[in-house]
């Protein structure tokens, strides 16, 4: 390592770390601050300025009874005030049976879902890895889901789920009708979407294990179940975990599908915890039951992370 | 094996495979195929729907949608966001990125900076977004594509800290050694030599935080009002009368076009970008 | 490389975007015989005089020049409802008058939080909303928008409309203590909707009556509804295909408008007759207390009949908002569904409806039994009274109180609320208004004429339903009361998630209600129990 003066590599680094902990670390605090008030806000008119409207040659419009047309600019002052109120808000969501719901649908929703997503990843994998033709061009069409938009997805999905005459009305399943079905029609959105990224990800992964190691274990064993579980899972491990940590804390978020595809039905079937918070904050106006309810959200999934972290350090050192 | 059993079991591999990637490929086909649909159509067409034979297809949807200005305010608001804010996280990020590869800190360690960068994707946006809400009303940038811009860099930049930064660690460092030697500054060798060097990596971070941007609903639904981007776009195909899934299928596909095609161009950088630097695809 | 591809794949796809439109032409055509015609870019003509249009507007007089103004609307684009109307008349009213207007678009779920978020931090970004009846609680509440008199009504300026030709029942959802703030648009009420060949089918007839005993004809209560859509749910009753067809559809997606059916449905049940008072005319709450009325006996009552109804449908209705519904009747594929006015005006629509002509239409029957909230008991009766409802948003524009051209904006929609052009978009399915004002009902009912509505393509036999079942609808002597207080939209969502848990099985209907009285509660003593009391006694007119 080249010896480098330390304001240079300063210099390089603290941009970008202020700039994250400045709008990351401090909206939390903010939020923080915010579960634990009442937020009053109201809009005071403070003065009204009369503008008289002119024309192109500057003479003032009037109106057909002769009385001078104005521009009203008001002075407004937006009065926000914070009232402390300890836990109050905590304990609300904690009691709330609709977050409580929220939570445990969340809950389900991760772990099926990322379940589903690494086994049918994995098979996948070993499928392509195998000699097959026009294995690129599969390849391509199969990736194209993980940048679709997530939003437009629930509305695609919506028409495919349609239980009267859509594509897979034969299956004669109520997907988006019945409270039981419901949830796994989310989870198939997520599964359609991801599937492919773990599979991309495993397929990577396999084809840099080298061949020699493979063809040792084959002098060994015949079985391929064997060759799959002594030699290339313990290799795929490590990878597997990080595949596991980075799709909970992104499913984990779930907010799009369910937007466009139930809206949380039916009743409170399919509602996360974001659409819950999300329709709390910006349909009710109540931040302080957001702010409680996603920090809750966020100790959870941090806690999660936490239970990865010498396996992250060891990945990135 | 013999020859021909090897060929029987490929065919076999690709008749499963192909099968499979079908299945996948068919939604965004259908949303296709319900784009071209008169819209009695929509739930009645059967089979795969495939235009001319299980319909008859009609432009008429995309041209009514095309003709308005909504659609290009919205695909240029998305463009523009999406690229600039790509451009921004690339300029602060890289910096930082190769500080990571090439710098030993002690305090945090290198790898705890790296682990809290990629914290940030971890955060659940519903825990951010309020006090964004609030602080951008203070401080008068909200529904700003400003505004707009510094939240998507922000939650995009450790694509590139982290991609570029591996890529950055596997460069040979006497290429920049070799150039300082012959005189250049410390910032000079970063950018005339380290840099050019990672194009490829860059390109493939800038393809992923593009998409991301793009694609974002949360932010923009809660930090946007009359600045609207596509999938705000797509969302006003439902009114009170309902879901117009014609629309909706147009408007889809609009949103879902560029970054599909960024996806095909970008595969080979797909894997690395996507466990932020941590398989090399 | 990769910069440039997608560089030049924007400028390709702006380049497209941009090339598709028509060359803008003239949108006013000012005639010699003191009328004006309104040229839409369909090249729809609506004619109008030049009083109506409003004194202010000229050949060389653009009272608007410069200015321009922002309206927030529900949007599902040019062609869809409620913002439909707005985007036609951007290009006329923008000739008229010189100004801009600028559309923001908001899905319906996002509405009431963006208008809100604009008002409460008084940002001005909005000088109109196209706004629903539920929402004034708020609107009023925080005084954020402004009579109509202060900025042009009643004056020759602008479009001339009148409060005076909107029936009572409707003519209140755009006022507060007898002040109008809104200005006259879409009219909501649900009413009935049946297929009259499938009623006077008379091998279904005969068929009826084998399995009933009864004889086939149209419902005259909601118990021989019931047993009506029970009789044909499940057979292969609409010609010409295999397959099998439905009795009643409803779309019942929760987070959309599911509840509202709920609400047009229960009138009947849960609403004790009788001139307003502490237990007559009362639906929502105690109007003493602010006790919740939603899990009494009546109401108990027609959720569980709504369960029964919806099971003679598709059971995927629990997952449908309106437009996949309306889908299925529009094809033919059931024999009811109870709706807003759209449905009977896009039954004219040959390019989404199989059924022009067999569209018929009633007020929405009412049930033989109902609660007595005085007695406190369930009464039979064999003469229903006819429950009129406005439910829905009666989608209408009122005027911010920030914005700074108030009067250019309040002109916009008052442009929109002329006779011609209000008769133009409620003959109109794709537009989302309905109609509800007199000159809308034909004669004698009203002033509109057949001719009117031939124009527009409406089949005769189903405008004169239409247009019937309307009027009685909206002159019903009793009429479920609209409840406009504050945080309304608090309570209404807590109710639309119980029902359809109710719907969907996840919950008994005791449940459903008794938790969602239970919420209520909650959220009255949150939003302020006097407060909400007051609003609530201002908002019906209940005075002890």
């Amino acid at each position: 390592m080249i010896r480098w003066d330390k304001r240079i590599k300063l210099l390089f680094l603290l941009p970008a770390v202020i700039w994250v902990l400045a709008l990351t670390i401090a909206p939390l605090f903010f939020s923080l601050y915010l579960s634990f008030t009442d937020v009053k806000r109201e809009v005071v008119i403070t003065g009204v300025e009369e503008i008289p409207i002119l024309d192109k040659d500057g003479n003032p419009k009037t109106r057909s009874d002769g009385s001078i047309r104005t521009k009203k600019v008001k002075q407004k002052e937006l009065q926000i005030k914070y009232d402390w109120v300890g836990f109050k808000k905590y304990k609300r969501v904690v009691n709330d049976q609709e977050y409580q719901d929220a939570a445990k649908f969340t809950f389900i929703y991760v772990i099926i879902s990322v379940f589903v997503e690494i086994v049918l990843g994995l098979f996948l994998a070993f499928l392509f890895n195998r000699r097959i033709y026009g294995r690129g061009f599969m390849r391509s069409l199969m990736i194209l889901p993980i940048f679709a938009t997530p939003f437009a997805i629930g509305f695609m999905f919506f028409t495919i789920l349609f239980e009267v005459s859509g594509p897979l009305a034969w299956m004669g399943i109520p997907f988006l009708s019945n409270h039981n079905w419901a949830p796994f029609s989310v989870m198939l959105v997520d599964i359609w979407q991801w599937t492919p990224f773990c599979f991309l990800v495993f397929l990577a992964a396999l084809q840099g294990i080298p061949d020699d190691l493979i063809e040792a274990a084959t002098l060994d064993t015949k079985s391929a179940y064997k060759i799959w579980t002594s030699v290339i899972l313990p290799l795929l491990q490590p990878i597997i975990v990080l595949v596991i940590l980075l799709r909970v804390a992104e499913s984990a978020k779930l907010y799009d599908y369910i937007a466009s595809l139930t809206k949380g039905g039916p009743g409170t079937a399919t509602q996360s915890v974001s659409f819950l918070v999300f329709n709390k904050a910006f349909k009710m106006n109540d931040f302080g039951y957001a702010s409680a309810g996603s920090f809750l959200m966020l100790i959870v999934v941090m806690i999660f992370v936490m239970l990865f972290f010498t396996r992250l350090r060891k990945t990135y050192e | 094996m013999n020859r021909n059993q090897g060929s029987l079991l490929t065919s076999i591999y690709t008749i499963i495979a192909l099968g499979i990637t079908m299945i996948f490929f068919f939604p965004l086909w259908w949303s296709f195929s319900n784009s071209l649909r008169i819209p009695k159509e929509t739930f009645t067409v059967t089979g795969v729907g495939i235009p001319f034979i299980n319909f008859t297809p009609t432009l008429g949807n995309w041209t009514h949608q095309l003709s308005f200005p909504e659609a290009h305010i919205a695909l240029y608001n998305s463009s523009f966001i999406a690229v600039v804010s790509t451009a921004l996280a690339i300029i602060v990020g890289l910096p930082a990125a190769y500080a990571l590869a090439r710098f030993r800190f002690r305090f945090p360690p290198n790898k705890d900076i790296t682990i809290w960068f990629i914290s940030q994707r971890v955060l659940p946006p519903a825990a951010a977004v309020v006090p964004f809400f609030v602080l951008w009303n203070m401080l008068g940038i909200y529904d700003t594509k400003f505004g707009m811009i510094i939240v998507q860099t922000t939650f995009i930049m450790p694509f590139v800290v982290v991609i570029v930064r591996q890529t950055f660690l596997d460069l040979p460092i006497e290429l920049e050694e070799a150039a300082m030697v012959d005189g250049a500054t410390h910032i000079g060798a970063f950018l005339k030599v380290a840099v050019p060097l990672s194009v490829p990596a860059i390109a493939a971070a800038s393809l992923i935080m593009f998409t991301f941007a793009w694609n974002d609903y949360f932010f923009v639904s809660v930090l946007m009002m009359k600045n609207f981007t596509l999938p705000i776009y797509i969302a006003g195909g439902v009114d009170s009368r309902g879901v117009q899934f014609w629309f909706i299928a147009v408007r889809t596909m609009i949103a879902v076009i560029l970054p599909l095609i960024l996806c095909l161009l970008a595969q080979r950088y797909i894997v690395r970008g996507l466990t932020l630097g941590a398989v090399k695809g | 490389m990769i910069n440039k591809v997608i560089t030049t794949f924007v400028t390709l796809l702006s380049a497209l975007a941009i090339a598709l439109p028509a060359v803008a032409g003239k949108h006013v055509n000012w005639k010699d015989d003191g009328t004006v015609d309104l040229i839409h870019e369909d090249g729809t003509v609506i004619n109008i005089t030049r009083e109506q249009l409003g004194a202010a507007y000229g050949p060389d007089e653009k009272p608007f020049e410069g200015e321009t103004i922002t309206v927030l609307s529900l949007d599902s684009g040019p062609k869809g409802g409620i913002s439909g109307p707005l985007y036609s008349a951007r290009p006329i009213w923008e000739e008229l008058s010189g100004a801009k207007v600028e559309l923001a678009l908001v899905p319906f779920a996002d509405l009431y939080s963006k208008m809100m978020l604009d008002m409460k931090n008084g940002t001005g970004l909005y000088d109109a909303t196209i706004t629903g009846a539920f929402f004034y609680g708020d609107l009023v509440d925080g005084n954020y928008i402004i009579p109509v008199e202060d900025i042009g009504y009643g004056t020759p300026d602008y479009g001339q409309w009148s409060y005076d030709s909107i029936p009572p029942n409707l003519r209140k959802l755009h006022e507060w203590n007898g002040v109008g703030y809104g200005v006259m648009n879409d009219f909501d009420g649900q009413v009935f909707y049946y297929r009259t060949d499938a009623i006077n089918n008379p091998e279904m007839a005969a068929q009826y009556k084998a399995e009933t005993g009864d004889e086939l004809k149209v419902p005259e209560t909601l118990q021989e509804l019931l047993q009506i859509s029970a009789f044909f749910n499940g057979k292969n009753w609409d010609k010409g295909d295999d397959e099998t067809d439905y009795g009643t559809v409803l779309h019942l997606k929760v987070g959309e408008q599911g509840h509202y059916h709920f609400q047009s449905l229960s009138a009947s049940f849960a609403i004790t007759p009788g001139p307003l008072d502490k237990y007559h005319g009362v639906y929502w709450f105690d109007p003493d207390d602010m006790t919740p009325l939603i899990n009494s006996p009546g109401h108990k009552a027609a959720l569980n009949f709504l369960k029964e109804l919806h099971k003679t449908g598709p059971a995927a209705q629990i997952g449908w908002s309106l437009g996949e519904a309306w889908d299925v009747f529009l094809r033919g594929k059931a024999v009811f569904t109870f709706s807003w006015g759209d449905v009977g005006s896009l039954c004219q629509d040959e390019s989404r409806s199989n059924i022009k002509g067999v569209c018929g239409s009633i007020a929405i029957p009412s049930s033989t039994v109902y609660y007595d909230h005085e007695k406190k008991v369930m009464v039979e009766t064999d003469n229903p009274v006819t429950y009129g409802n406005t439910t829905g948003g009666t989608w209408h524009g009122v005027v911010s109180q920030f914005s700074e051209n108030p009067e250019a904006a309040y002109a916009y929609l008052a442009f929109m609320a002329t006779e011609p052009w209000h008769m133009w978009s409620a003959a109109n399915g794709w537009t989302g208004v309905d109609p509800g004002a007199y000159f809308n009902y034909l004669e004698p009912n009203g002033t509109a004429t057949m001719d009117q509505y031939d124009a527009y393509g409406w089949a005769p036999t189903d405008i004169q339903m239409y247009s019937d079942a309307y009027y009685d609808n909206y002159t019903a002597p009793i009429s479920l009361e609209y409840l406009r207080i504050v945080c309304t939209p608090e309570y209404w969502d807590i109710m639309d998630k119980n029902l359809s848990a109710a719907m969907s099985g996840q919950k008994t209907t005791d449940e459903a209600l008794d938790d969602t009285a239970a919420s209520w509660e909650e959220i009255t003593d949150r939003c302020g129990r006097d407060r909400v009391l007051n609003m609530y006694q201002e908002a019906i007119g209940y005075n002890q």
